[in-house]
């Protein structure tokens, strides 16, 4: 589909199609400019973390992806193919995606199991026991096998977000997309989601995480991108990124974290 | 001042079955008001415009007219318009579902917006159709939510019934007014049943307040 | 079939004047019901068991029957208790009112309760009396999640209006239900009647929304 381009130089299946291109992506919220020409991928297997101000348009574009939001102008692919816009056939993409969301959003009517067996039972359409065995699978690799039948009202935050991500897990998607998954979470909780998702990327998932969460994008991050006002500042791997980042609002933004390398 | 509660005692089988005719009228009120009530709620909200006006003018319109105007108009005034003369407990059914279906629309409209829009959008990224969103995720939640306002919908209904007297259903309120015109106690009458419409209303709203107090956490997102 | 909407207009002077009763009725029971309430509202706030105890006992019982029917328990039994015979209007106004009270009472001390300590201690931190917290600080607060609840208790109160017609106070309901066993133009006078309650009520209904819109406390 695209080129290797320099920037592109050393990363993971840089050679093949990308799972998710962003060209010249464009979001407008009346005068506001959300996402002024945005261009990236995200490549097979790799954990791409958006990062940037709050504002800066990183959530915007990560909804973009499962058209949550709209694009404006611009194009979308998603394993080589544009975002379609039919609303039927968005539902399939969707179906492909998995997504993670700063409130967890799960459904307080549905016990952690009925969560997680949700969207295979109404949208796959698979069988009860199946959807079961999945969930049980899934409820084990983030180590919530005794919570199966609490509801979610009973549960840390850390626990919510966990079942949150075996939820999307559920639909076996192609890419996860986290939209700053820990930001609602005590800083006791942050840990656990944080150790959760790099077990996922160690098993190659691809995945784009909106994050403020710089040692783990530093830690996990196959490749940075660095927002502000609706456009890419910088993007690279983490080590250019963290260590030596050649935009001076790159550097700046990080040192107003705190961050020092 | 001497009491006498025997019209009371002598007459009461008669006025356990008005009882009983309040509760079977309020019942099939409260789920005839749910079921039309809950569809007016979404075709307001999501049906075509012309249709959302007209509903929206159907919801105030009740608001505004007061539910007697209703019972006498559908059991006197219709069947001059029709033809059609409906027996008492019909027509005191269908005015009072007409009635009270616009509050339970308003209610359920309230419980639906008040899911906030992430949980349509956590069913949206998981596939789901608007249809399987709105039937599997949010209605659910608005339901636990609504339960209270619900608990007031019954409290209300078998108070409304007790309207349905002046069209001559013979429920609870009717009964009475016969037994104390015909025995010249309404004070003891009156009373008695006083308290006993309190023993009905009283722990059925209790019960609703209960209950939602156990489920609350399930429509908390 | 034969209409003659002629009759609505022979009897406009009738029908004007039951509506100027039902909206007097309705002034008059707000008018008592408003500082029944508060009291009521005062008494379950009050620290003394008794007065607590005794406006529970009032405001459970009256929110808890048929309206109609204290309409004609209060018909049958005031004047046995007081001794007096009332006319229809202050019977009914009666039986208005104690439901009314009882539904009121209730606004102001979800008003009053809806309050956060920490605002009255912020206040009484300042140097305020208990009274001056009362007026400046927490009354002004309750008032935003009293007033709109107050709106939608009055067009309640204006249709509930119509159940005194049993007692044959003169208001819109028993002067229409009148007129219709007089001519027995049943469909015109009954129309008519929803028609006036419809024209005075749409109005007050609206406006109730528009307070709750404007004044109402979003949480």
């Amino acid at each position: 589909m695209s080129n290797v381009t320099e920037a592109d130089f050393g990363r993971k299946n840089a050679s093949s199609t990308p799972v998710v291109e962003y060209r010249d992506v464009r979001k407008q919220y009346g005068n506001f400019t959300a996402l002024d020409g945005v261009s990236a991928r995200v490549n097979r297997g790799e954990v791409l973390c958006l990062i940037g101000p709050s504002g800066s348009g990183k959530s915007t574009l990560l909804r973009t992806t499962n058209a949550l939001e709209v694009i404006d102008g611009g194009q979308l692919y998603f394993d080589g193919h544009p975002l379609p816009s039919s609303k039927a056939e968005i539902r399939k993409v969707r179906q492909r995606m998995g997504m993670v969301f700063q409130s967890f959003e799960l459904f307080p009517h549905k016990t952690v199991l009925e969560n997680i067996t949700i969207g295979p039972l109404t949208v796959l359409g698979i069988s009860e026991a199946e959807a079961n065995a999945r969930a049980r699978v899934l409820l084990e690799k983030v180590g919530l096998t005794d919570k199966a039948d609490r509801y979610p009202a009973n549960l840390s935050g850390g626990q919510q977000q966990r079942v949150a991500i075996a939820r999307a897990l559920a639909m076996e998607p192609e890419v996860m997309l986290f939209d700053e998954p820990t930001s609602a979470l005590d800083p006791e909780t942050i840990g656990e989601v944080l150790n959760v998702m790099k077990r996922l990327a160690d098993e190659g998932m691809t995945m784009v995480v909106v994050t403020h969460e710089m040692s783990f994008a530093r830690r996990v991050a196959d490749w940075v991108v660095v927002f502000d006002h609706g456009k890419i500042v910088e993007q690279g791997p983490p080590a250019q990124i963290f260590d030596a980042p050649r935009e001076d609002r790159t550097r700046n933004f990080l040192s107003h974290l705190g961050w020092n390398g | 001042m001497d009491f006498d509660f025997s019209p009371v005692t002598d007459n009461w089988r008669y006025l356990a079955t008005g009882l009983g005719i309040t509760l079977l009228l309020s019942i099939l009120t409260v789920v005839c008001s749910l079921i039309a009530g809950t569809l007016i709620a979404l075709g307001r909200m999501y049906g075509p415009t012309w249709l959302q006006k007209i509903l929206t003018f159907y919801i105030d319109s009740q608001r505004a007219i007061p539910v007697l105007v209703v019972l006498v108009w559908i059991y006197f005034a219709l069947p001059v318009l029709t033809g059609v003369n409906f027996p008492p407990f019909w027509a005191a059914l269908l005015a009072l579902t007409l009635h009270i279906s616009a509050y339970v629309a308003e209610i359920v409209r309230a419980g639906i917006s008040s899911v906030r829009n992430g949980q349509t959008q956590a069913g949206l990224v998981l596939g789901m159709s608007p249809r399987q969103v709105l039937t599997k995720i949010i209605l659910p939640q608005a339901i636990i939510r609504m339960l209270p306002s619900i608990g007031s919908i019954i409290s209300i209904t078998i108070k409304d019934t007790a309207i349905a007297a002046v069209i001559a259903v013979p429920e609870l309120m009717k009964r009475a007014e016969t037994v104390s015109g015909q025995t010249f106690r309404p004070m003891e009458v009156f009373t008695t049943i006083m308290v006993v419409y309190f023993l009905v209303l009283f722990p059925t709203t209790r019960l609703i307040d209960r209950l939602y107090d156990r489920v609350s956490y399930r429509g908390r997102s | 079939m034969n209409l003659d909407w002629s009759v609505v207009w022979q009897f406009s002077g009738t029908l004007a004047k039951g509506a100027g009763i039902t909206i007097l009725l309705t002034i008059a029971t707000m008018a008592v019901a408003v500082p029944g309430g508060i009291v009521l509202a005062l008494m379950r706030l009050s620290p003394n068991r008794v007065l607590n105890w005794m406006a529970l006992c009032f405001v459970e019982f009256f929110r808890n029957i048929p309206l109609i029917l204290l309409v004609y328990w209060s018909f049958y039994v005031l004047p046995v208790l007081s001794g007096l015979t009332l006319p229809p209007f202050t019977t009914g106004l009666v039986a208005l009112a104690l439901n009314v009270s009882a539904y009121n009472s209730e606004t102001f001390r979800a008003g009053i309760n809806s309050i956060r300590k920490g605002q009255s201690e912020a206040g009484l931190a300042l140097g305020m009396s208990h009274i001056e917290v009362m007026r400046k600080i927490v009354l002004p607060q309750a008032a935003r999640r009293v007033l709109p609840v107050l709106a939608s208790t009055w067009v309640s109160l204006f249709k509930d209006t119509s159940l005194v017609s049993v007692i044959a106070v003169g208001e819109l309901a028993h002067t229409a239900l009148e007129i219709r066993s007089q001519t027995f133009r049943i469909l015109e006078i009954l129309t008519a009647m929803a028609v006036i309650y419809w024209v005075l009520g749409y109005p007050q209904a609206k406006l109730a929304d528009w307070i709750y819109r404007k004044w109402g406390v979003k949480e």
